[in-house]
């Protein structure tokens, strides 16, 4: 494996790696919202 | 294997900037990072044992005898919020963030700088946490399950919630970076079921972090609401309901049992093996094991619960959803069992802690079976029955296996053997009085001594006389291990091999030791043979 193949392939990585962070943040924070919209009794 | 791309860099820390306050404020390195965790932990660990040692001289003898009943519940709900969220879980994540990237040949983890908030977070959070108990009110005393509305009657409530705030993201932040780093980062030809199980334990681990932290998350904010902000969530006056907090609460609490014990059954996954030199039995059956267990979890609440006041159909089935769990982990403990039946077994310090946890977390799951019986719970809640069986399932289970992780490691970290003999010292010392410590506590809640109070009737002094002796003596005992990892880290002259032990295989041994500050920057070649488990079957 070249230097360059290495570099594009750890770029790819990165890029990946960040969309799976993002998306299971997301996650995170819709649950941590609905634990507490789903307890609102507003009158 | 991966030879080419590590072995240029023996220096002990080719990389790493030379600057302290650089080093190890500002790092993004995984392993200065899990260094960090870990030593934080360490700390955390004899902060929250010194508060089991009030504990347990106040409960020396029948009567008050050294500390205030406020003070007493301030002890046992700070040792209790200080053990699981400033000494296992970090310790877990140490482990997870030095390791992970070397056992699947990554770099380093996916969010480097992210790892680094993750971990500065939490000084902070226990430093507001334990500033509490120089309050003029005092700390939280209402337990670590903060049921309202006892736990809103001090004036802590919103220090206590804001630390828990920030552990809970400091928690959320490190599983995304697990997860990330291990769908992403894996070298060329690590295919998921090649992964060791403890990376395996981690991934399930941190899915499991990444859907009950928030929930306990929202728990908090909405004591914090009811508190400050005229809400009726929790408030049979304004319409809500005290035991709602309860559901929420173990929907939490119960998953997070099974975040402190899933990484450990990976440790004692990888230690198991390396000792019997023998892959591990049933590799798949492991990894389905632990997913299963994490899938249980959150269907097993309530079984926390039974003496609340639930309907019948609930008791029941959570009774028989709880039970169920015996059958993944019975899977586990018959596969640890069937990897060392045959097997050219030796006993080094990690293997004996790994051995113990099988025996010992066995007890804590049976005295848990017991406990998942609602007709049999309605005696045994609220008593010292539970405080035994979740100290065997914690401190036999998922300390003994951290404790068994960092010998097992240590000379990799290092680069020195630490001391085998005070090492078995360590052991035998810790495995002896955890017993005398936590054993005749299952006699007294059968006798009928509640959990959580500082006096008690005469009829159970022999008893925690002995508990407390047992207790001291397994607190002192943590001085050696102190004293084993100061050895090895500074004083050992006895340098460690690459392959520190012989029947270790994985990725990890394949880096020069002390594992140098970068390493696999170049993706490994991997070899099935060298994986811990052997060939797996598709």
């Amino acid at each position: 494996m070249t230097q360059q193949d290495t570099d594009s392939s750890n770029e790819a990585r990165r890029k990946s790696a960040k969309r799976t962070a993002l998306v299971v943040a997301v996650i995170a924070a819709a649950i941590f919202l609905l634990s507490i919209l789903q307890m609102l009794k507003v009158k | 294997m991966a030879h080419a791309a590590t072995h240029d860099h023996h220096d002990d820390h080719h990389g790493a900037p030379s600057n302290f306050f650089t080093r190890w404020f500002m790092s993004t390195n995984h392993k200065d990072i899990g260094t960090l965790y870990l030593v934080f932990s360490l700390l955390m660990f004899f902060i929250g044992g010194s508060f089991a040692m009030v504990i347990r001289a106040e409960l020396f003898k029948p009567g008050l005898q050294l500390v205030q009943p406020y003070f007493f519940n301030e002890m046992t709900t700070m040792h209790a919020l200080v053990m699981i969220f400033g000494a296992v879980m970090p310790a877990f994540v140490g482990l997870g963030n030095w390791m992970i990237p070397l056992m699947i040949g990554a770099p380093d983890m996916a969010l480097p700088r992210m790892n680094n908030l993750s971990f500065w977070i939490l000084p902070f959070a226990f430093a507001l946490l334990l500033s509490t108990l120089f309050l003029p009110g005092g700390g939280p005393a209402g337990g670590w399950t903060m049921y309202p509305p006892l736990s809103l009657q001090g004036d802590s409530v919103a220090y206590v919630v804001f630390a828990v705030h920030l552990m809970g993201i400091s928690s959320i932040m490190g599983a995304i970076n697990i997860i990330a780093t291990i769908l992403n980062m894996r070298a060329p030809g690590m295919d998921l079921l090649k992964m060791p199980v403890f990376v395996w334990s981690w991934l399930i681990t941190a899915f499991l972090l990444i859907a009950v932290m928030p929930v306990l998350a929202g728990a908090v904010t909405m004591l914090l609401t009811d508190k400050y902000f005229g809400t009726s969530f929790f408030n049979a006056a304004g319409g809500g309901d005290p035991v709602l907090f309860q559901h929420i609460f173990w929907f939490f609490g119960h998953p997070e049992v099974y975040i402190m014990i899933l990484p450990a059954f990976g440790l004692v996954s990888e230690i198991i093996p390396t000792f019997a030199r023998k892959p591990i039995f049933g590799y798949k059956a492991m990894v389905y094991a632990i997913a299963s267990i994490a899938f249980l979890s959150f269907i097993v609440w309530a079984h926390h619960m039974f003496a609340v006041g639930l309907p019948l159909g609930g008791e029941i089935f959570f009774m028989y959803a709880t039970m169920l769990i015996a059958v993944p982990t019975g899977v586990k403990v018959f596969n640890w069992v069937s990897t060392m039946w045959g097997g050219s077994m030796t006993f080094e310090t990690p293997m004996l802690f790994a051995v113990a946890f099988v025996i010992l977390f066995t007890i804590g799951g049976f005295s848990g079976l017991m406990l998942a019986l609602a007709p049999a719970d309605f005696q045994y809640h609220d008593s010292y029955f539970v405080v035994a069986h979740f100290h065997y399932v914690l401190v036999t289970g998922a300390i003994f296996a951290i404790i068994a992780g960092s010998y097992y490691w240590l000379p990799k970290w290092t680069g020195h053997m630490y001391s085998e003999f005070w090492g078995k010292v360590h052991f035998w010392n810790s495995v002896v009085w955890v017993n005398v410590l936590f054993f005749p506590q299952h006699f007294l809640g059968l006798a009928g001594m509640p959990r959580r109070i500082p006096d008690y009737n005469v009829a159970f002094a022999n008893f925690n006389m002995i508990s407390s002796i047992g207790g001291f003596l397994f607190g002192a005992s943590q001085l050696i291990y102190v004293g084993v990892i100061i050895h090895a880290v500074w004083f050992s002259k006895k340098k460690a091999p690459d392959r520190v032990w012989e029947g270790a295989k994985g990725l990890e041994w394949t880096v020069p030791s002390p594992a140098p500050h970068h390493t696999f920057e170049l993706p490994p070649v991997i070899h099935d043979d060298e994986l811990a488990h052997g060939h797996v079957e598709d």
